[in-house]
């Protein structure tokens, strides 16, 4: 079945909140990590406004799904952070959305 | 003001080494003509996990099929094959030596364009840390700071910078400060939008608009 492009959308939000839960353990970088979940978050709801109910491609499920998968092989909560600025980008880049919102 | 090298120290001396690394060499010339989804994918590929290229492939299929994507996944996947202390480095190196390659573009001069070099100022007390590159062409230089990421930007980085633009003023003497992040403008934003430190006078480059330390920055606003 057609996945909406505001499934996978949703599927990447999670993703992220996971993500910044891993990345909350830098207990220094505690700050930049909430705000930085909270942008991100922001910036894929936004697509997920106006392409919400768009059929997505397979190609862009597929693309979402693995880079999904990506994010729960990683362990360090140092490499989350870094993460947390690519993974949205991967999503958008699938979506045919410009790279940085 | 004038520039000068950096003094060696020892960990100068082995970075050095992770410079001259033909990896990193072989990645900044891919990467100083790469589009944003390159630069993304490049990214992702240096920070993730897995090593089966057809992995990255699916994960970005606006960049495939093409030729620089190719060289740019191999490139990037040995690197990510290192040890994090290693991959730490040479993808520090990597973002020198994209912004070296850049900016020798629309250098008068080749020479121009230098490493680790400290700025000097009179009356003033030399800074700790030299600038990753420098474009040092006379009455309108500039200098820049390189990182892999947002969490990068230290407020120790941005007072370094922004005194360097204002000890140049001072000395009625042109001095452009930039910042180049491998990361998203929104990444680096969230990260500005919490410190004190003054950052309103320092070129932000992210991965979005690396081209335009070629082209000249007004498209890099503060």
């Amino acid at each position: 079945m057609t996945e909406t492009v505001g499934e996978l959308v949703a599927a990447a939000i999670e993703a992220t909140d996971a993500l910044g839960l891993l990345a909350e353990d830098v207990e220094d970088e505690w700050t930049f990590v909430t705000d930085l979940v909270a942008a991100q978050r922001a910036r894929l709801a936004a697509i997920a406004d106006r392409r919400g109910e768009e059929s997505a491609t397979d190609s862009a499920a597929a693309a979402v799904a693995s880079a999904a998968d990506e994010t729960h092989l990683i362990a360090d909560p140092h490499r989350a952070i870094d993460w947390l600025s690519t993974f949205p980008d991967l999503v958008a880049i699938a979506l045919g959305e410009p790279v940085g919102g | 003001m004038r520039f000068q090298d950096a003094a060696p120290d020892a960990r100068a001396i082995v970075y050095a080494g992770v410079q001259r690394d033909p990896l990193v060499a072989r990645l900044a010339e891919l990467l100083e003509r790469a589009t944003p989804p390159q630069s993304v994918l490049a990214r992702a590929v240096m920070n993730g996990e897995r090593a089966d290229p057809d992995v990255w492939r699916t994960m970005v299929p606006a960049c495939f099929p093409d030729e620089r994507s190719e060289a740019i996944l191999a490139a990037a996947l040995e690197v990510a094959d290192h040890g994090d202390q290693v991959r730490n480095q040479l993808r520090g190196a990597i973002v020198e030596a994209v912004t070296e390659r850049l900016l020798r573009r629309r250098a008068a001069s080749s020479g121009d364009v230098r490493r680790e070099r400290r700025v000097l100022f009179d009356g003033v007390r030399s800074e700790i840390h030299p600038y990753d590159v420098t474009l040092e062409t006379p009455g309108a230089a500039e200098a820049y700071d390189c990182k892999w990421g947002a969490r990068g930007i230290s407020a120790d980085v941005l007072h370094q910078l922004d005194d360097a633009r204002r000890h140049a003023d001072d000395e009625e003497q042109g001095l452009v400060v930039g910042l180049v992040v491998f990361d998203t403008r929104l990444a680096c934003d969230v990260r500005l939008g919490r410190t004190s430190a003054p950052h309103e006078g320092i070129r932000l480059i992210t991965i979005e608009r690396l081209g335009a330390l070629a082209e000249g920055l007004a498209g890099a606003p503060p």
